[in-house]
């Protein structure tokens, strides 16, 4: 073989491991945008993942006269609603309400349910219906079990054609959205931020501006060099045992969101020391010489001429950190629990957007609609960061130079 | 100029204030390993001291163990140790040739454009979070191995197993050794290359004989970045192992159990024993990452003195 | 005659490698003194020893005095953030910091704590009248001073050290990184700024040494060979190195 062909076969090697590459990315978000994107609409992001249940009577019982529908789902015209037969986010078969008209019955309803009786609720397209009462015709009440009713067209044929008046409804919001997540993340971020950003910049400064080679500043940067490289599910550890009565002192009783944010404040150390210290570095040694010549103190110079300079690395390493706050899960585990709540509180337990896709998919059934288009919003969240991060060195790679 | 006293004096106080703040803060961030290994060292050797609460554990029996069985109370992580061994390291040996090549694709093959376009795809899958390799693990590459095996005549649980692992971690470590590469291919002193070129060997010779083997230091270290990643990965893994109670796990279609994923599965509705034991795992996982550093880089250093 | 700084066997190593040998000197209040040498002889260094300004080099070992107002500057009674306000400082390269014009002259005064605008104003008016500068940046005080060319940037500097009103002004190769023009117009000002100050420059020009001075010490390998008045320096040198310097000899 002579020199040029094993030279393009050497070559081509390459070119191929460089494709094996771009087909992985390419498969991971061909995958989830499959798999999740239908999924991804504003009912997702907006509405709760556990679901509530109603018990309603109706209290007007003649029809009334509804605008033609053409749309998707079985139609009722007696009750002026349209059904559709779906799969939730907790994998249920179910009979959504797709469709219905403000003046049917069945949109204005009193509540049956101990202690707010007689208050107004009405089927919406967030609601699947469990059971029903139902007047035959000959006016005797008829309960219809969800398995009785089958399907949406099953359901609306028994309304139609066998019913002659709606007595009351069981039905629950359809549940299955990521609201409570969402909050749960941003909660993480705010906390994490608050707490690592100063204590890293502050961390950054001593090892650039005031660290004299000696034995116990190598000491200090090792030690947190080595942070860089304990695996993230053993700060979880970390956190149940070392900050967990830290936040107990401040009235948690369990693991909680404040807990997972305390933790996560020390995974971000390491980045937010690195990328100051790494802005530091560029900040040019003649402006410090200034500042010091003109009387100002050392804490003065770094204050007022050289962090202003670094406030690139420092916008840098908050979006690197928020980046690592979304994106994780195993430490959190350990600290925020996997219970999906969907009303938050500091204190209280909840999962952010990557744990509860740990959540959803560690379960009995795991459900990968769900999972892939939680999954496909962090991998945008993700990538939109990761341009963040490049406009921001470029824009002040020009501006200091 | 008039120089107000009092403001300055409260200047000089607060700049030694800062000089302190700033020293505490430095040492408050490099304490926190001390922490973590104290604490982590503390609880997870607390099943197997005297007197502990839900009945000692041996230690031995557990470093040991090849059973692994919550129900039953048996705990043995040996097994789990050589799993976890098993899975990093033919990780390692699966990213490692993908990474190298196409670092050097990235840093001295590839034309300008495709190659900064190559860089981006490395940084984005570096910044895929572990989460969603777990989904996209659990919903393709299970399949995937899921087809393989069936053509094997095996039969998988669903497509958890020891390769679902091995190719999992593969993608997951590919960033990290791909990212350290380039770095110490980029950091090569161009006059190596310029005299391997005047001595006439091609480019592609140069790259492959005299880059590759002068960067060789820096690519080891990433291989033992990669590896240290390995063995830490957590929920992605924990979502394609399976878990299997016994072991060591060494057909690849069979389902496997990590030392994360030990830790990780179950821990929803677990309390006593079964929840302390997992620092112990914790703790062995530590010891793992430290032995395996440790012993690679002595070997790196010997590979670095032999040129 | 007063004295300004009285160096007394003045010695300084980098780590193991000694920088300045013995060096003893009298600069005197209101004259410019000028040092002159060959690159890395020690003249830049022995300047900054002038605003202790190699306390922020690591491994920097220091043994002399330098007395100034009666007080060793590097004795434990100097407070180093106070002789820098009374000892201003301009570098090789003009410094601004990226802020505005404005801010960069009111920076140091700032420092001290004055807030008072309408005094700012006046310090900030009054210091860049002093280097001929604001009728050129009137319009623009509060651009940012990143926009201004490099003799105005220069300016700005000397400025910015005068707004701390300082006894002396340590100026360090000022106009090395300047074109013909600029470098005419910082040595005017030099010698318009000495009525009121005391100032010490590092030349490696002769010719400006010669024009600007009135003192001159010739630096070689970290000791002073001669100082003298700058016209018997140039005219009629004792030491044959200093000779062989100044005329072009070696350099």
């Amino acid at each position: 073989m002579n020199r040029k062909t094993k030279d393009m076969i050497l070559d081509g090697l390459t070119y191929i491991s460089s494709g094996i590459s771009v087909f992985v990315l390419i498969a991971i978000v061909l995958y989830l945008i499959i798999q999740g994107a239908s999924s991804i609409n504003w009912h997702l992001l907006s509405s709760n993942y556990n679901v509530t249940a109603y018990n309603a009577a109706v209290v007007e019982t003649n029809p009334g006269n509804y605008a033609p529908y053409n749309g998707e789902g079985v139609y009722s015209e007696q009750y002026g609603v349209a059904f559709k037969d779906i799969t939730t986010a907790h994998n249920d078969d179910e009979i959504q309400v797709v469709y219905i008209d403000s003046s049917s019955p069945l949109a204005n309803m009193e509540s049956l349910i101990a202690g707010e009786e007689g208050k107004m609720v009405g089927l919406n397209e967030d609601s699947v219906v469990q059971s029903l009462y139902y007047f035959d015709q000959s006016g005797e009440r008829v309960f219809l079990s969800r398995t009785q009713m089958s399907d949406a067209a099953t359901l609306v044929d028994i309304l139609d054609n066998q019913s002659s008046g709606v007595y009351s409804i069981n039905y629950q919001t359809l549940g299955g959205g990521i609201r409570g997540s969402i909050i749960v993340t941003l909660y993480l971020i705010v906390i994490s931020l608050l707490i690592s950003l100063p204590i890293g910049i502050a961390s950054a400064i001593y090892l650039h501006e005031y660290a004299t080679k000696s034995k116990i500043n190598s000491l200090i940067r090792s030690g947190i060099d080595t942070l860089t490289g304990v695996p993230s599910i053993v700060y979880g550890l970390m956190g149940v045992t070392v900050l967990f009565p830290v936040t107990q002192l401040m009235g948690a009783t369990s693991t909680s969101i404040l807990l997972g944010g305390l933790t996560l404040a020390i995974i971000l150390l390491p980045t937010i020391i690195r990328s100051t210290e790494e802005a530091l570095m560029v900040v040019p040694q003649s402006l410090r010489d200034g500042s010091l010549s003109l009387g100002a103190t050392k804490s003065q110079t770094i204050f007022k001429v050289v962090l202003p300079c670094a406030v690139n690395g420092i916008l840098t390493g908050i979006l690197l950190g928020i980046g690592r706050v979304i994106g994780e899960s195993a430490a959190l585990v350990y600290t925020t629990s996997t219970v999906i709540n969907d009303y938050p509180t500091l204190l209280g337990q909840g999962t952010s957007l990557s744990l509860m896709i740990w959540s959803i998919m560690s379960g009995e059934q795991p459900n990968y609609e769900l999972a892939s288009a939680i999954s496909l919003i962090i991998l945008i969240l993700v990538f939109i960061i990761n341009i963040l991060v490049k406009v921001v060195a470029k824009r002040f790679s020009r501006r200091l130079v | 100029m008039q120089i107000d006293n009092r403001c300055v004096k409260r200047n000089k106080l607060l700049d030694r204030i800062f000089s302190w703040l700033f020293l505490a803060m430095a040492v408050l961030s490099a304490s926190f390993i001390v922490v973590i290994i104290l604490f982590v060292f503390i609880k997870g050797i607390s099943p197997f001291l005297p007197g502990y609460e839900y009945g000692q554990v041996d230690l031995l029996a557990f470093l040991t163990g090849t059973v692994y069985r919550q129900d039953q109370g048996v705990y043995g992580v040996g097994f789990i140790v050589i799993n976890t061994l098993i899975a990093s390291f033919l990780a390692l040996l699966l990213s490692f040739p993908i990474s190298v090549l196409t670092a050097l694709f990235i840093a001295k093959i590839a034309p300008k454009h495709l190659a900064t376009g190559m860089q981006s795809v490395v940084e984005l899958l570096a910044s895929v979070p572990s989460v969603v390799y777990g989904v996209f693990a659990a919903g393709v590459i299970t399949k995937i191995v899921d087809a393989l095996a069936t053509s094997f005549g095996y039969v998988t649980y669903g497509g958890s197993s020891l390769l679902a692992v091995i190719l999992l971690l593969a993608i997951m470590i590919f960033p990290t050794l791909t990212s350290m590469s380039i770095t110490a291919i980029r950091a090569v002193s161009p006059d190596i290359e310029q005299a391997s070129l005047a001595l006439g060997a091609t480019k592609t010779q140069t790259n492959f004989k005299v880059v590759l083997t002068a960067a060789k230091s820096g690519i080891f270290a990433g291989a033992i970045l990669g590896l240290g990643r390995a063995y830490g990965e957590a929920t992605a893994v924990a979502m394609v192992a399976g878990n299997k109670l016994f072991g060591p796990t060494f057909n690849p279609f069979d389902i496997t159990r990590t030392l994360t994923s030990t830790m990780l599965v179950g821990l929803k509705e677990t309390t006593g024993l079964d929840y302390d034991i997992r620092f112990s795992v914790g703790l062995v996982l530590i010891v793992v990452i430290f032995v395996s550093n440790a012993i690679l880089n002595a070997v790196k250093k010997r590979i670095g003195n032999q040129v | 005659m007063e004295l300004c700084f009285d160096v007394k066997n003045l010695n300084l190593w980098y780590g193991e490698k000694q920088a300045l040998t013995n060096i003893n000197m009298a600069i005197e209040s209101n004259a410019v003194t000028a040092f002159i040498g060959p690159s890395g002889c020690g003249k830049s260094t022995f300047l900054r020893c002038l605003d202790r300004m190699n306390d922020l080099i690591e491994g920097c070992r220091i043994s002399g005095a330098i007395i100034h107002q009666g007080i060793d500057i590097f004795s434990k009674a100097q407070d180093i953030v106070d002789l820098r306000t009374k000892v201003g400082m301009v570098f090789q390269k003009p410094n601004p910091f990226p802020m505005s014009v404005y801010d960069n002259i009111a920076y140091g005064p700032r420092c001290q704590g004055l807030k008072d605008r309408k005094k700012l104003d006046e310090i900030v008016i009054n210091s860049l009248k002093g280097v001929a500068l604001y009728d050129e940046v009137k319009d623009r005080l509060h651009d940012s001073a990143l926009g201004l060319s490099g003799g105005q940037q220069q300016r700005l500097c000397i400025a910015r050290a005068i707004a701390m009103s300082p006894e002396v002004i340590l100026m360090d190769e000022p106009t090395s990184a300047l074109d013909p023009i600029s470098t005419n117009k910082i040595e005017d000002l030099i010698l318009e700024l000495k009525k009121d100050y005391t100032i010490v420059i590092v030349t490696h020009n002769m010719q400006q040494a010669a024009r600007i001075s009135d003192y001159t010490a010739f630096f070689l390998l970290g000791e002073v060979v001669e100082m003298d008045k700058t016209d018997v320096i140039f005219n009629t040198p004792h030491d044959k190195r200093t000779e062989n310097y100044i005329t072009g000899r070696f350099g």
